[in-house]
C-alpha cells in the first residue's frame, strides 16, 4: 500500500488505514501510549478521552460520521 | 440474521424456496455443529476455509496470492533441508494441504520422481501451471480431513505438510489417516503454525475490543503447542519422532499490510462463531495499540510466525530401534 493521503486511497478500509496511520498519527501514538500504561488492567472506555480524540481526527479525515 | 429467518433458510431446500437473504458479506456456509453429537470438537468451519483460499488464489489472477508466498516458501525451504537429510529416493511424495504447491515445487528429481499434491481448495491446487515444478505433478482435491477416502491404505512413501494442518479440526484423526495411509517405514515430514504465531495481533485485537467494546470474540486460532504434537505423533503410532520450533518474524509498515496479506494468503479468520465484522473504530484503536505495544522503533511493525516442524516414521520390523533402557555398557562419567 502506497503511503498515500486518505483521499486518494482507494477503498474505505484503505482510507481508513491511512488516516489512522499517516493522517492521524499522533492522535493514534497517544491513544497507544495510554492503552500501554493500563493494559495489565484493561476496562471498557480505560483510555476514553485519549480515543475520542482519535476517532474525531479519523472522522474528519475520513469526512464521514459513524 | 435472526433466527427464525436462519431457521426458515435451512428448511428451503428445494431450488425454487425464496433464497436466503444475506445481510452481511461475508461466509456463512457450514451448518452450526450439533453440541450433542459425538465426535472431535469443531472449532474451524472448513467450507467457509475452502472459500476464503479459492478467493485468495483467484484474486487478480493469481497475482495478489504469488505475492503473499513468502512465509510459505522460507517455510517450504528449511523443510527442504530437512527432506534432504533423509537419504533415500521416493518414488511419490504426496504433499497433503499443498495449496499451489511451495514445497512440491522445491523438489527435484534426485529426491523424488513424482509428487501428489491434495488440497480441498481447487483454485490455489490450479494456480500455478505445471512447467514451474521439476518432478511429475498430480493433483487431487479432496478434503484434508477425510485423507484415507482418497488415498489407500499402506500406500505412500512419504507424506509431507507444508502449513495447512492448523485449519484441521480434527489433528489427532488426521495424523492417525497419515499413518495408516503410509507405508510400513514410511516418513511423515510435516510443517504448522505454532501457539505463538501471530500473538502480537491477537493481543491488539483484545486490548481494542475489550478497551473499545467491553468484551473479546476470537479472531486468530487455537494453535498447537510443541508438546502437544509430540504427545499426538506418539499417540497416532509414529516412532522416532522428531520436533522442533523454528521463528519466522516479518515486518510490516502497519497492521493493515498484515491483515490484507493475511486475506491473500487465504488464512482470514474462519472460527465456527465468529464474528463477521469487526467496527471500523476497533479496528483503527487495534492499530494505534499494535503499534505501541509491539512497534520497531523504525515505525513497522513486527509479525511472528512460530513453526513446529514434526518427522515421524511408520514402524516397520526392520526399522532400526532405541535400546531398552538401562543396556547401556559406558558410564558417561568416563566421556565427560
Amino acid at each position: 500500500m502506497p503511503a498515500t493521503s486518505a483521499a486518494t486511497a482507494t477503498t474505505p478500509l484503505r482510507r481508513l488505514a491511512v488516516a489512522s496511520t499517516v493522517n492521524c498519527s499522533t492522535e493514534a501514538s497517544a491513544y497507544g501510549k495510554c492503552i500501554l500504561q493500563t493494559y495489565t488492567d484493561m476496562k471498557k472506555d480505560a483510555c476514553k478521552e485519549e480515543f475520542a480524540k482519535f476517532g474525531a481526527c479519523l472522522r474528519q479525515t475520513m469526512k464521514r460520521k459513524w | 440474521m435472526s433466527p427464525s429467518l436462519l431457521a426458515r433458510c435451512s428448511k428451503s431446500l428445494s431450488r425454487n424456496a425464496v433464497p436466503c437473504i444475506r445481510r452481511l458479506a461475508s461466509i456463512s456456509s457450514s451448518p452450526s455443529p450439533n453440541p450433542t453429537s459425538v465426535g472431535p470438537f469443531q472449532v474451524f468451519d472448513r467450507e467457509a476455509k475452502r472459500i476464503q483460499k479459492d478467493r485468495a488464489a483467484s484474486r487478480d489472477n493469481g497475482e495478489r496470492s504469488r505475492t503473499v508466498d513468502y512465509v510459505r516458501e522460507s517455510v517450504a525451504d528449511s523443510m527442504m533441508e530437512r527432506l534432504l537429510d533423509i537419504k533415500r529416493k521416493f518414488n511419490t511424495i504426496l504433499d497433503l494441504g499443498s495449496g499451489p504447491g511451495h514445497l512440491s515445487k522445491m523438489l527435484d528429481s534426485s529426491t523424488t520422481t513424482k509428487v501428489i499434491m491434495l488440497d480441498s481448495s481447487e483454485k490455489s491446487l490450479h494456480r500455478d501451471p505445471d512447467d514451474e515444478f521439476e518432478v511429475e505433478v498430480e493433483r487431487i482435491s479432496a478434503d484434508e480431513e477425510n485423507l484415507l477416502g482418497t488415498i489407500p491404505r499402506n500406500s505412500q512413501e512419504a507424506i509431507v505438510s507444508c502449513l495447512s494442518l492448523h485449519w484441521v479440526n480434527d489433528l489427532p484423526g488426521v495424523l492417525v489417516q497419515v499413518k495408516e495411509a503410509l507405508q510400513p517405514d514410511g516418513v511423515f515430514m510435516g510443517a504448522l503454525f505454532g501457539g505463538d504465531t501471530l500473538f502480537e495481533l491477537r493481543t491488539s485485537l483484545q486490548l481494542a475490543e475489550l478497551e473499545r467494546e467491553g468484551g473479546i470474540s476470537p479472531h486468530i486460532s487455537p494453535m498447537t503447542d510443541t508438546r502437544d504434537m509430540s504427545n499426538l505423533l506418539g499417540r497416532a503410532g509414529f516412532t522416532l519422532l522428531t520436533v522442533d520450533i523454528d521463528e519466522v518474524k516479518v515486518n510490516y509498515p502497519s497492521m493493515w499490510e498484515l491483515m490484507e496479506d493475511l486475506r491473500d494468503m487465504g488464512e482470514s479468520n474462519a472460527i465456527i462463531g465468529r464474528r463477521n465484522y469487526i467496527h471500523r473504530d476497533t479496528l483503527a484503536a487495534a492499530s494505534a495499540i499494535y503499534k505501541e505495544l509491539h512497534g520497531n522503533e523504525d515505525g513497522s511493525i513486527p509479525a511472528t510466525f512460530q513453526i513446529i516442524h514434526v518427522i515421524g516414521w511408520k514402524p516397520a520390523p526392520t526399522q532400526p530401534k532405541a535400546l531398552e533402557r538401562g543396556t547401556g555398557k559406558t558410564n558417561l562419567k568416563e566421556i565427560l
